[in-house]
């Protein structure tokens, strides 16, 4: 059955609760506010799931708004990962979206490796970190993000079914 | 010298069940493991203290030279300092020598700025441990659980930082049950090749700044895991080693 997963939004969440990075790959039309607004109800679902039952990274489906599905997922070191999927009637499989969110967990420690990135702010705020985010050094985070949410989107259509 | 051995970054076992139209994302997902030579380590150590060595000595001495053209100038109050004037005389000295250790024992008034100077090289090191501990404990997080207490973070530490970075496990970990805990090791890899020309005891001294990186290390790990602890490390006798790491009150 060739499935359907379009990837509509990434977000990362810094441990101190602070925006990373949000990123949307839904048409233009749309507003992508949305999904600022997402990411930050899922904060509150997440601390939810993870004060009750912990030890488990993979989050699940947090929950579904009008036409997205919202995953979550938190790493040890506690950064948040949302995606929103769009819904859609085919199954899925809850082995892909860990998969997923283990290449964007990947993708987001490639990222940050590069001690370049935060050498300006050494003082040790991560506040000013999500300023950055926009800013060209983290190019690379967003062309890594790209590259995953193109691999999921080119997934659907190249198998013709079976 | 015995065979090297390599400094292993863990990888997950890889699911055999991965649908086909997914694959290239299998590759996102377990990059291939990166392997880098233990060897190499100890050698980037010992260039980078001795590179960090002139470099704090350069950013001290310009330090000196502006907060002392300030004096000159009358912005601030000349600093009242016995060991002002001796720095002045004895910094030529030192840059033709090179190592402190050699003018260490005549001059009591001039230990002050040295002890400056290795205490900005110990801070540098501890710097570089930091970035390297919080980007590796990234890493080595990927595949384990969610933390359930401050314990579990340490032992954490104990088992695959220390794996990862020096081929065994911690071989003795105390704790007071309130937030300061011990690790020794007897055997701490770093260190555990040096020595000096001059004796035991200043081979003790020299350790104690090499151990400032891999105390950074540790710093830069639980800083990642949130947990703002002071670590400072205690070199007794080679090659053994302990780090104390005292936690905030409240984690």
């Amino acid at each position: 059955m060739a499935p359907n997963l379009r990837l509509n939004a990434v977000a990362f969440i810094s441990p101190q609760n602070h925006p990373i990075l949000i990123r949307t790959f839904s048409k233009p039309d749309e507003t992508a506010i949305k999904y600022h607004y997402i990411a930050h109800t899922s904060l509150d679902v997440i601390e939810e799931r993870v004060s009750t039952k912990s030890s488990d990274c993979y989050l699940g489906l947090l929950y579904s708004m009008e036409d997205v599905a919202i995953y979550g997922y938190i790493t040890p070191l506690k950064v948040k990962i949302v995606i929103a999927l769009a819904l859609s009637d085919s199954v899925v499989r809850d082995m892909e979206i860990n998969m997923i969110f283990k290449a964007l967990h990947m993708a987001y420690y490639s990222a940050i490796s590069n001690p370049f990135l935060t050498l300006e702010e050494s003082s040790g705020h991560d506040s000013s970190r999500s300023l950055l985010a926009g800013s060209p050094k983290w190019k690379n985070l967003r062309s890594r993000i790209d590259e995953i949410a193109r691999i999921v989107g080119n997934s659907s259509g190249a198998s013709t079914g079976g | 010298m015995s065979g090297r051995s390599s400094l292993q970054i863990p990888s997950s076992t890889s699911s055999s069940s991965i649908p086909a139209h997914l694959t290239p994302l299998a590759a996102l997902t377990d990059p291939p493991i990166r392997h880098v030579d233990s060897a190499m380590m100890d050698y980037f150590l010992i260039e980078v203290v001795n590179t960090l060595r002139e470099s704090s000595k350069v950013a001290l001495n310009r330090e000196r030279e502006r907060e002392k053209e300030m004096v000159e100038a009358g912005l601030i109050p000349p600093l009242a300092l016995p060991a002002k004037d001796n720095k002045d005389g004895t910094i030529s000295a030192r840059d033709s020598t090179g190592s402190l250790a050699s003018t260490k024992g005549g001059k009591t008034a001039a230990a002050g700025p040295i002890d400056e100077e290795e205490e900005a090289l110990k801070l540098r090191l501890e710097a570089i441990g930091m970035h390297v501990g919080s980007n590796f404990s990234e890493r080595l997080c990927r595949d384990r659980a969610l933390f359930t207490e401050t314990l579990d973070a340490i032992k954490f530490i104990c088992k695959d930082i220390w794996v990862a970075c020096w081929d065994k496990q911690v071989d003795n970990l105390r704790t007071n049950h309130r937030g300061v805990y011990v690790l020794q090791d007897n055997s701490f890899k770093t260190i555990s090749r040096l020595s000096s020309w001059q004796g035991r005891p200043d081979a003790v001294r020299k350790a104690k700044v090499y151990v400032s990186m891999p105390a950074g290390i540790i710093k830069g790990a639980l800083s990642r895991l949130g947990y703002n602890a002071t670590v400072s490390p205690e070199v007794t006798t080679l090659p053994q080693c302990t780090f104390q790491v005292k936690l905030p009150k409240g984690s």
